[in-house]
C-alpha cells in the first residue's frame, strides 16, 4: 500500500520532531527517560500538536484555548521553563541528577511507531 | 491504559462527586509522558486501598469540561474528592509513598 499525502506528512513531522529532541537533549545536557515509551509518546504528543497547530505545544498540559497558547508561546517546546531551568515535567529532557533519567540522547523512530501503534492509532 | 474506570464529562458527578467514599481522579492524556509512569502507581494504589477509596481516571483531551473546571494545567494530576468537593492533589508522576500518605489523611 502506498503511503497518503497525510501520513507522509505526520511522519515528516515525527522525525523533525524526533531530531529536534535528540539535537536539544545534546545541547542542554539532559538524557531522555529510563523507559523509552515515555519519550516516544511526548514526541508523538509535539508532532500532533505541531500537525494540528502549527506549533508543538506541550502534550503534558490541559488548555482552555489551543490556538492562544500557540500565539502566547510560553509552552511550545521547548517552552520557557525549560530555557530558563531545564524543567520539563513531560520528562522528555531530563537532567542527570533526576533517578528517571536513562544514559540515552538518541531515539529510534522504530520505537516511537512501535509504541503509537500499540496505543491503537 | 489501566483497570481503573473511565470517567468522562457526563458521568463524572454521579461517579465522582457524589461517591458515598473518598475518590481519586487521575487527570491524564493519551500522549502525556509521564502519565504513562504514574499509571500503575495509580492501579497499585486502587489494589491497596480497595474499599476504601474508589480510583477512576478522567481523558482529559475528551472530557475537556471537567478537567477546565477543576483548574487542570499539568497533566498528570491526581486529585481526590470527598463528600463532593475536591479537597487535595498532586502533580505529576510522584513516588507510591507520595500518593499513599495523601489518600491516608481521607480515610475513615
Amino acid at each position: 500500500m502506498s503511503a497518503t499525502p497525510q501520513d507522509t506528512k505526520d511522519k515528516k513531522t515525527l522525525e523533525a520532531m524526533r531530531r529536534f529532541s535528540e539535537r536539544y537533549a545534546q545541547q542542554t545536557d539532559t538524557y531522555f527517560c529510563v523507559d523509552p515509551s515515555v519519550t516516544a509518546v511526548v514526541i508523538e504528543g509535539l508532532a500532533r500538536h505541531k500537525d494540528e497547530l502549527g506549533s508543538p505545544l506541550c502534550p503534558c498540559r490541559h488548555y482552555e484555548d489551543k490556538e492562544a497558547e500557540v500565539k502566547n508561546s510560553y509552552w511550545n517546546c521547548p517552552c520557557v521553563p525549560m530555557r530558563e531551568r531545564k524543567e520539563c515535567h513531560c520528562m522528555l529532557f531530563i537532567t542527570p541528577d533526576n533517578e528517571f533519567a536513562g544514559e540515552q540522547q538518541e531515539i529510534e523512530i522504530e520505537e516511537i511507531v512501535k509504541v503509537r501503534e500499540s496505543m491503537g492509532g | 491504559m489501566s483497570a481503573a474506570v473511565q470517567v468522562t464529562d457526563d458521568s463524572f458527578k454521579d461517579e465522582v462527586l457524589e461517591s458515598d467514599v473518598p475518590v481519586l481522579v487521575d487527570f491524564w492524556a493519551p500522549w502525556c509522558g509521564p502519565c504513562r509512569m504514574v499509571a500503575p502507581v495509580v492501579d497499585e494504589i486502587s489494589q491497596q486501598y480497595e474499599g476504601q477509596i474508589k480510583v477512576v481516571k478522567l481523558n482529559t483531551d475528551e472530557n475537556p469540561n471537567v478537567a477546565s473546571q477543576y483548574g487542570i494545567r499539568s497533566i498528570p494530576t491526581l486529585m481526590i474528592f470527598k463528600g463532593g468537593e475536591r479537597v487535595d492533589m498532586v502533580v505529576g508522576a510522584v513516588p507510591k509513598a507520595t500518593l499513599s500518605n495523601t489518600i491516608e489523611k481521607y480515610l475513615g
